[in-house]
């Protein structure tokens, strides 16, 4: 309608309400994902998303409490040309996600940046999640170096992780938890460095840049 | 699934830490499908009813009508059965929905044919997608279904919602049309499903036609006739939902899928079907807004937040009283036709576009900000500019006009004044200076 919200993108500090906006296609495991960080358990009964849902989380940064809103969307993409607009407004970090098994899930990540740029938010925290790395075999699933050329293209932190398993809660954690202490320390993604911030803020960052578990890029294209 | 359903409580306060769409929809899917997917393999009864240890009298009454007209259906006229299904209770039973829910819509014997195998479909376009969605649909399926019966009811389901999109090619499928179409299985079977969904979906009349269209964009427009109906009976209620920029889209599923997607109660949903196929096309639209009226104490409760507000609203609690809300529903129908409302639904997408214009005004400030301005200054005033922006005047040449001058007022200043952008070390000298 009118003005949605009082906030500002550049004044975060004043509500400490980030709004996130999840993206990707249909069935990589968004709802999931979003169900994990704020509920702490797999989604058993997922069900498709008509529109956009809406979760949120309190985390705490720098003995701050901060509310992260995460914005489930729809993946179809009937849904996503007029009615999902909206959602993007005073959006501050954005989370693309796709499916390690499905390829055509990952090839859909350029049409996705389009979009988010479209929205002006190519300045804004981005991360790119590669869910459902329990599923399928090592070879079926997309390379891990290939989805990092992408996500060091874009200049984003790439996540291999599992909404699914409970061994993943961490990573799940970090996903969202980077996107906090970027938005929090109001820095560019890109310059997660421990040092010129106080410490104690980015403690949690364990596993930005680098995937999880690669031995190096060339040698193994299958984590 | 109302067997275990309980008297519900759930909390709609959504500020607390934590999940408050998702957590409710699993609290109360949680008693009402207390059985995970495993130990539905354990054979059960697929059943749905209520086992009525009491029921009402009226109810009994109607329910011995209803036997009555089924008895001789063809000397029964359409009128007949569509006050059945509309007054308190609606067509009570499945079984007698399975035989009234075709008359309804007109669909004859004939019509019910047998549907094709599964294999030969599965090269469709949208396969993949109705199959995705299909497949996540366990929720709708009776709690404790045998795991064989419930993926046979899946293929099936995938075979009805293909056969309607491939009998009209030009009808798009969208996420939330598979939840109208389990509906219609799990009540009527699949050959009867089959005419029954063709019915909503194609023809002038067709409820979900305009769901089913290259965009959107018919459903929002209609959707949008919610909120002039909500202000028809309440005007406070309906600033109140303005002024938090809800917007429509927590009633999206609602409309998209006649409330199926949305409501745990499957009781719920087969009475609001019951109405739904012998209304007006835009009438749920209006047990939308009906519903809203219902929740105004929640609303009025809420922060005023656009996301607080969806949050809240998107989910339904266990216990609304549908019964009510449809009488609601019929009265602003009766009294607010569509074509009254038109003049305000316009206003409303007026405001909605000039909002969004607005927002691609301002995306691309910041864009040119960004791109061409100084690193520091322009920055600065890019972001104090923004919290300016609203106070700058509506029109977008005045508002061109009025940022051309200040563009031109700062570079005039920062020619005669230099210092204060590039000096600063040399400003801090002249302060000492004068400290001193």
């Amino acid at each position: 309608m009118t003005e949605s919200t009082n906030e500002h993108i550049g004044g975060l500090k004043q509500k400490k309400v980030f709004k996130i906006i999840v993206l990707g296609d249909s069935g990589v495991g968004k709802t999931c994902l979003t169900y994990r960080f704020c509920e702490g358990q797999f989604l058993d009964k997922s069900e498709a998303t008509i529109g956009v849902d809406f979760r949120e989380r309190t985390v705490r940064i720098c003995n701050e409490d901060i509310k992260l809103q995460l914005w489930d969307t729809a993946g179809q993409e009937r849904f996503r040309k007029s009615m999902v607009q909206h959602y993007y407004r005073n959006v501050h970090a954005v989370v693309i996600v796709y499916d390690v098994t499905k390829p055509e899930t990952f090839h859909s990540i350029a049409s996705w940046m389009q979009e988010v740029e479209s929205h002006g938010l190519s300045g804004s925290p981005r991360v790119l999640v590669g869910n459902k790395c329990d599923c399928g075999t090592p070879e079926s699933r997309l390379a891990t170096a290939y989805a990092q050329r992408l996500a060091d293209k874009h200049g984003m932190p790439l996540f291999e992780t599992s909404a699914l398993l409970d061994s993943e809660y961490d990573n799940v954690e970090s996903i969202f938890m980077t996107l906090a202490h970027k938005l929090y320390s109001k820095q560019p993604l890109r310059v997660i460095s421990v040092e010129g911030e106080p410490g104690y803020g980015v403690v949690t960052l364990p596993r930005q840049r680098r995937p999880p578990k690669s031995s190096g890029t060339d040698k193994c294209l299958c984590s | 699934m109302e067997t275990i359903n309980p008297d519900s409580e759930l909390d709609e306060t959504c500020n607390v830490n934590g999940d408050c769409t998702l957590l409710m929809k699993n609290q109360s899917m949680d008693l009402n499908h207390a059985k995970n997917i495993d130990d539905i393999s354990t054979p059960s009864e697929l059943k749905f009813d209520e086992d009525f240890e009491f029921e009402d009298p009226d109810v009994t009454a109607k329910r011995k009508e209803i036997e009555k007209c089924l008895e001789n259906p063809n000397l029964v006229n359409l009128e007949q059965w569509q006050s059945f299904a509309k007054s308190k209770g609606g067509l009570i039973a499945d079984e007698y929905r399975r035989r009234i829910w075709p008359m309804l819509v007109g669909v004859t014997q004939d019509e019910m044919t047998d549907p094709p195998s599964l294999d030969e479909l599965s090269t469709h376009i949208e396969y993949n997608q109705v199959e995705l969605d299909v497949k996540r649909s366990l929720k709708r399926f009776p709690p404790g279904i045998p795991y064989e019966q419930r993926v046979a009811l899946q293929d099936q389901l995938t075979v009805l919602i293909l056969r309607v999109i491939i009998e009209y090619p030009h009808l798009k499928y969208y996420q939330g049309y598979h939840d109208v179409a389990i509906t219609l299985l799990l009540v009527c079977g699949d050959r009867a499903s089959f005419p029954l969904l063709c019915r909503l979906s194609y023809g002038p009349k067709a409820p979900l036609a305009p769901f089913m269209q290259a965009t959107m964009q018919p459903t929002q427009h209609l959707l949008n006739y919610m909120l002039p109906v909500i202000r028809r009976a309440d005007d406070k209620l309906a600033d109140y939902l303005d002024k938090a920029g809800v917007g429509t889209m927590f009633a999206l599923p609602w409309y998209l899928t006649w409330f199926g997607h949305s409501l745990n109660r499957y009781s719920d949903v087969v009475r609001l079907y019951d109405y739904f196929l012998c209304a007006a096309p835009l009438f749920p639209v209006y047990v939308t807004a009906a519903l809203v009226l219902q929740r105004a104490p929640e609303v009025f409760a809420c922060e005023c937040d656009m996301a607080m507000m969806h949050c809240l609203l998107s989910r339904l609690p266990d216990d609304l009283p549908f019964e009510d809300i449809l009488v609601t529903a019929k009265k602003l129908y009766d009294e607010n036709d569509p074509t009254d409302l038109e003049g305000e639904v316009a206003a409303l997408e007026r405001r909605e576009e000039e909002a969004r214009r607005l927002d691609e005004e301002r995306l691309r400030q910041r864009r040119a900000v960004r791109a061409g301005g100084g690193r520091g200054a322009g920055r600065g005033a890019g972001r104090g500019g923004g919290r300016a922006w609203r106070l700058l005047p509506r029109s977008p040449f005045a508002r061109g006009a009025v940022l051309a001058a200040a563009a031109a007022l700062l570079a005039v200043y920062a020619y005669y004044r230099p210092d204060l952008f590039t000096r600063k070390r040399a400003d801090g000298a002249d302060f000492e200076g004068l400290l001193e």
